[in-house]
Formats: structure tokens, C-alpha cells, sequence
């Protein structure tokens, strides 16, 4: 291996870590429902690019700086995972899992469905920050608003992370997680608490779709149904349930995929990026974060 | 007297009620032909596009007067398109069920994997009694990969030859480039359409002499394009040829400002030259050169871009296609005394063949359109490139 050979591996990994921020964001929002409820939601991937197209229609009325765009996705993917509960879970019997399973794959399609006929399935340019900004290090490069991306996609798992451990809606959120019986009993209201999940994991759901769209520089329907794969892939290596876990998959799986096209190509990357997911789920079933005992 | 009068009067009424009926049905005789094509998924654009160019078209000819039926009889051409989501299965249900219809041809479809397929369910050659496929024409307005029609003696095409554009291209390039002497590929592998216009591409820039450096290869949903480039920009080429739809090409041309990768030419695939890759990438696809069977160049052109608007589409070169062909079905159902009634649609259906496959030329929106034996179209082209952010004409080979 030359020196070039090694300069332009690191320098994939590096791209793909911090493009694995996104992951990052989506994984948060599977395990956090699936935390919560222990219900998986796939919509959640199209919800958030949704909440990035719903943003632009702000853009189609007046000039808006792109921070700005960025917020409001934030606030379109809260009410969209709102209406995602309610359609999908809150009058859904949760007694049986597939229900809700089937009633998000419902959304899902309905999503893109909307999307599509919105835009006729042409991609929509999103505005970006820092898109003419490269950093030189050395051999390296390093993409502006990337890392831009990279460290509001930590600044929002951070904020999460507070939300979770230090108010008291995320005390309740943990407890309806582990404990949904003596939660209640508490005076805790379930479908309350769910709701607010929904919103929350819909808020940053929509900063993620935003931070992909902006990485781009557009929009696509094409985009939502391999990022429910990588959102559902780095929520199992990272352990369902488990926050720390989905963001350390988040950027492990950037990385890995970008690696793994490095040295194997595009037609054999996904390939080994399932590979990786098989080896977790036979010897760290519980993902990243969990004993290695947790099997069985 | 008088009940006998009136018994008389009535059945007079009657037999003038039933002549007048007859007359009035052969004067709105409708004959009645399908397009099909992606109305939904992320290629509704072309569905869509054809639709209109289709409707479009079949206006003109219903307002000139219609067509001229085998017994004289003036009638509408009528058009009911379906969606076939650009999924191989989803056409071949859907022509299953035109061919269960009234409709005496099928125009279709949008998607290379689709055609692939359902042109395979076609009887392969006709009167082959130990054939069981279905008897039943095809005209494909967009499905673009080379040599489609040639599985079956029912199908046919009027989508332009890629293997003629890009070999005249790269002599173009020859000449007004003469100091341009490598090129690095870029793929879109898991589609149809792009990979095999990158064989073209490679063929054809190796036939002119350029030495290929190496090829750049990723998926139609693909958003980072990073590692990609990065081998581009350490071949350094003279031309950069990208065979990728919009949404990639984009993503790639971006990547390519961002890493300064910056060829003496960018060429395109003939898909991109559309308001799709203006829109996603404008100022990076700045002098990005594509080869094209449309562009408002001709008084026809311009026309058919009006009233393809007027319908909700945007003519390109794969609705202008739908839109010579709705005016080639006309001249065959005349040529060939097609009747357009219930009990004719299959003797219809092999009239239609048999026009179509004896077309030597036929009218297109930029010219003449040569007919080959083997049922596919040769387009006249020219070269488009993109600049300040709208498509330019920049050669007819023709002219």
C-alpha cells in the first residue's frame, strides 16, 4: 500500500465519519422510540426527509438564511412524528407488534408517495451552510459543512442527551422505558409521554433530513428508503434502546461504508456493511453498549 | 287507416333513429390505443412527461379532423395511459391487461428494465404458431438501452441511437478538441439505462482514440460522492464522462467543484439534458456537453414544446419521442384502412405491425427518422451544453 493509498483511506474514513452523523441522528430516533415503546417506527427515515421538504416550502415564499431552513425542519419533523404517533401507534392495539410495524411501513410509502407527486420526483436543491468552505490539513481535506454538519449533529445529541438525564420530562421518558407498569402507577401519563417521544425523535429527525439535504445539496424520494436501512442497521449495532450505542454506530458505520467502497467498490460496499450487522447480531446481539453475555 | 299510418310513421322513425345512430357512431368512432409508462416512484417525471406529450400530440391530430378509417369513416384517436411505477412486473401486468382492451397498439414504456422484460413476453416471431406470446404492438417513446426491439417482432422504438450520438460526439471532440487525449468514466451501476450508455461512452471515446484512465462507479441513491472523485482528480483526464442521472450527476459534479476537479470537458449522459440536473446543479454542470434527439430548434420543436407545456409536461427528448409517435400511429392507421371497431381490434393489432415494421422514415420533430430492420429509429441529434443555467444548442452533426 502507497502513501497515497493510505492518505485517500483515511481520508474516506474521515468523510464517511462525518457523514455518519446523520446516521447518527436517525439511529437516535429508532432507539429512542423503540426505547420508549418498544415499537419500531420506519417511517422515521422518510418523516425526517419529509420535515426537510416541508421546510422548503418557507424558501418558496420568502428568502430565509439557511439556519433557519435547518430549524424549521426541526420543527416540521416534531409535527409530523406527532401525526405519525397518532396515525400509526396511539389507537393502533399495541398488544400486537406487527400492527404498528405494518401501520409505519404504511407511512413510509404514503410519505414518499407525497413527495413524489409534490415534486414529480425531481430533486429539489436544499440550501447549504459552509458548502465553499475546505479545510486543508496536511494531505487531508476536509469538507465545511461536513464537519459543520458533524458538529451540529453532536450539539443535537447533546441537547437530546440533557433533555434525557437532567429535566424532568426525560426522567419520564426513562421510566415509561423501563418501567411502564410502575410509571403509571406514579401518575406518569403514558400515551402523554409517547406522544412527546414522537415529537421529540420527530424534531431531530427533521434536523437530520435537513443536515442530509444540505450535505447533498438536494432533495430526493430516492433518499428514504436506504436511510431507514442505515438508520435500522446502526440502531441494531448500536443496541436497540441504546443512545450512546446509536451515535457510536452512527459514525461507525460512515466510516466502515466508505472503507469498505474504498477497498471493495460500490457494488460490494453494502455488501460487508451487512456483514458487520450479521456479526453483531451473532456475537453482540445487544449491540455496541451491552455485556458480551447479552446473547439469549 | 290512421293506426296503420302511424304504425308506418313509427317504423319509418325508427329505421331513420337507427340509420342516424349508426352515422353518428362511425362519425365518432374512437380508435383507441394505451401509453403506459412511470407515474409514480421517482421517475413519475417521465410518465408524466409522456402523458402530456402523448395528449398533446393526439390533440392536434383530433382537432385537424382526426384519422381516416378502412371504410372512409373520419375518427378520434383515444388515449388512455397507465402506470407501470418502472417496475418489470407492474408493465408486463399492465400490458396484460391493455391487451385485454379495445387498444390497438400500446406506447411504452419509460423504463430500459421494464421494456427488457416485457418485450420477452411478446411472441418473438410473428406467425410462429408454436409461439404463445402475446400478439400485441409496442412503440417505446423513452427506454433508451440499446437494442431493445430486436427481442420481439411486435415491439418497436423511436428512442434515438446512443450508440450513433456518442460516436459522433467523440469525433466531434476530436476536432474541436485536438489536444484532449484521456478520459476517466463515471457509472451509475444499478441502472439499466446508465451502465449500458457507459459501454457506449467507453467504446466510442476509446474508438476515437482517447486512452481511458479509469472509471468512478456508484448507485442511483448514493449521496456522497467523495471517493469517487478523489481517484478522478488523481487520473487528472482531459474529459470527464458521467453516465448518471440527474440526481447523481449532481452529486457528483459537486463533489468535483469542491475537490477542484476541473476537465478540459464533462460529457454527459442524454437523460441529464433535462431541466432536472439545471435545477439540482446549474453552476456545476456549467459547459457540460450532451448529446440530444430534442431541443426547440425547429418550428415543429418549438410548437410541441408549447402544447406539451399546456398539458403539465416538459418536452425532452424522450416526451418529444411520445409525441412523433402519436403522429407516426396516425399515418399507419390510415395507411393500413385500420377500422377501429370491437370486432377488428386483432386484425387491428397485426395491421399496425405490419405498418410499423414497413416504415422506412418517418417524420420527427427535428427532421427525417430512418426506420432500421430491425424496428429501431435513427434520430437526427445534436449536441447541447449547459450554460447560464439553460441548455444551448452548441452543434447539429447534421447541418
Amino acid at each position: 500500500m502507497s502513501y497515497l493509498d493510505v492518505i485517500d483511506t483515511l481520508q474516506s474514513v474521515a468523510d464517511g465519519v462525518l457523514f455518519g452523523a446523520t446516521y447518527s441522528l436517525l439511529g437516535i430516533g429508532f432507539t429512542l422510540v423503540f426505547g420508549v415503546m418498544h415499537k419500531i417506527n420506519l417511517s422515521y427515515a422518510a418523516a425526517s426527509i419529509g420535515a426537510a421538504y416541508a421546510s422548503l416550502i418557507v424558501l418558496s415564499v420568502v428568502k430565509a438564511p439557511a439556519i433557519f431552513i435547518f430549524l424549521l425542519a426541526g420543527l416540521a419533523g416534531g409535527i409530523i412524528g406527532f401525526m405519525i404517533y397518532v396515525v400509526c401507534f396511539r389507537f393502533i392495539p399495541q398488544a400486537n407488534p406487527l400492527a404498528t410495524l405494518m401501520s409505519t411501513v404504511g407511512a413510509l410509502l404514503l410519505i414518499d408517495e407525497i413527495i413524489v407527486h409534490a415534486t414529480v420526483g425531481i430533486p429539489v436543491p436544499y440550501p447549504a451552510l459552509f458548502s465553499d468552505v475546505i479545510v486543508n490539513a496536511g494531505p487531508f481535506t476536509l469538507r465545511g459543512d461536513l464537519m459543520f454538519m458533524f458538529a451540529l449533529g453532536c450539539l443535537s445529541m447533546l441537547l437530546l442527551l440533557v433533555l434525557l438525564y437532567r429535566t424532568k420530562l426525560g426522567i419520564a421518558t426513562r421510566a415509561v422505558a423501563q418501567q411502564p407498569v410502575a410509571a403509571q402507577l406514579c401518575g406518569i401519563s403514558i400515551p402523554r409521554i409517547n406522544g412527546l417521544t414522537f415529537v421529540i425523535t420527530g424534531v431531530v429527525g427533521g434536523i437530520a433530513g435537513a443536515m442530509i439535504g444540505a450535505a447533498i445539496g438536494v432533495l430526493s424520494p430516492l433518499l428514504s428508503l436506504p436511510l431507514t436501512t442505515k438508520g435500522l442497521i446502526v440502531t441494531v449495532i448500536g443496541g436497540l434502546g441504546s443512545i450512546p450505542g446509536a451515535i457510536i454506530a452512527g459514525l461507525l458505520v460512515g466510516g466502515f461504508e466508505n472503507l469498505f467502497q474504498y477497498f471493495r467498490g460500490v457494488t460490494e460496499r453494502d455488501l460487508y456493511v451487512m456483514l458487520l450487522l450479521f456479526g453483531f447480531l451473532v456475537f453482540r446481539p445487544g449491540g455496541i453498549f451491552s455485556p458480551a453475555a447479552g446473547r439469549d | 287507416m290512421i293506426k296503420k299510418s302511424l304504425t308506418l310513421v313509427a317504423a319509418a322513425g325508427a329505421i331513420a333513429g337507427m340509420v342516424a345512430a349508426s352515422a353518428a357512431e362511425a362519425q365518432e368512432r374512437a380508435v383507441k390505443i394505451a401509453g403506459f409508462g412511470a407515474k409514480s416512484g421517482v421517475v413519475r417525471v417521465f410518465g408524466i412527461n409522456s402523458e402530456a406529450a402523448l395528449k398533446a400530440a393526439l390533440e392536434q391530430i383530433n382537432n385537424g379532423g382526426g384519422v381516416t378509417l378502412g371504410d372512409g369513416t373520419k375518427g378520434k384517436i383515444a388515449l388512455e395511459y397507465y402506470d407501470d411505477r418502472c417496475n418489470a412486473e407492474e408493465g408486463i401486468s399492465v400490458v396484460r391487461r391493455i391487451a385485454s382492451t379495445e387498444a390497438i397498439i400500446a406506447v411504452g414504456p419509460t423504463c430500459s428494465n421494464v421494456a427488457e422484460s416485457l418485450f420477452g413476453i411478446l411472441q418473438k416471431k410473428v406467425g410462429d404458431s408454436s409461439d404463445s406470446g402475446l400478439q400485441f404492438p409496442i412503440i417505446a417513446d423513452v427506454a433508451a438501452k440499446g437494442g431493445l426491439a430486436k427481442i420481439s417482432e411486435w415491439a418497436f422504438r423511436n428512442v434515438p441511437s446512443e450508440f450513433e450520438m456518442y460516436k459522433s460526439l467523440f469525433a466531434w471532440v476530436k476536432t474541436q478538441y485536438p489536444d484532449v487525449k484521456t478520459i476517466y468514466g463515471g457509472v451509475e451501476k444499478d441502472f439499466a439505462h446508465s451502465n449500458a450508455t457507459f459501454g457506449v461512452i467507453k467504446t466510442q471515446a476509446e474508438a476515437s482514440g482517447l486512452q481511458l484512465l479509469g472509471q468512478g462507479e456508484w448507485l442511483l441513491n448514493d449521496t456522497t460522492f467523495s471517493t469517487q472523485v478523489r481517484e478522478m482528480k488523481r487520473a487528472n483526464p482531459d474529459v470527464v464522462a458521467i453516465s448518471a442521472h440527474p440526481f447523481t450527476t449532481c452529486g457528483v459534479l459537486k463533489e468535483m467543484q469542491r475537490q477542484s476537479v476541473k476537465p478540459k470537458l464533462l460529457i454527459g449522459l442524454t437523460s441529464s439534458s433535462s431541466i432536472e440536473t439545471l435545477q439540482g446543479c446549474g453552476v456545476q454542470a456549467e459547459g457540460i456537453v450532451i448529446p440530444t434527439s430534442f431541443a426547440p430548434v425547429t418550428p415543429e420543436a418549438t410548437k410541441a414544446a408549447e402544447l406539451v407545456a399546456k398539458f403539465g409536461g416538459s418536452a425532452d427528448l424522450h416526451s418529444a419521442a411520445a409525441y412523433e409517435i402519436a403522429f407516426i400511429l396516425k399515418n399507419v392507421i390510415e395507411s393500413q384502412k385500420v377500422m377501429g371497431k370491437p370486432d377488428t381490434v386483432a386484425a387491428d393489432r397485426e395491421k399496425m405491425r405490419a405498418g410499423l415494421a414497413a416504415l422506412k422514415e418517418t417524420d420527427g420533430l427535428l427532421g427525417k427518422v430512418g426506420r432500421t430492420a430491425d424496428r429501431e429509429a435513427i434520430k437526427p441529434f445534436l449536441f447541447v451544453h449547459a450554460k447560464d443555467n439553460t441548455w444551448k444548442v452548441l452543434h447539429r452533426p447534421a447541418s
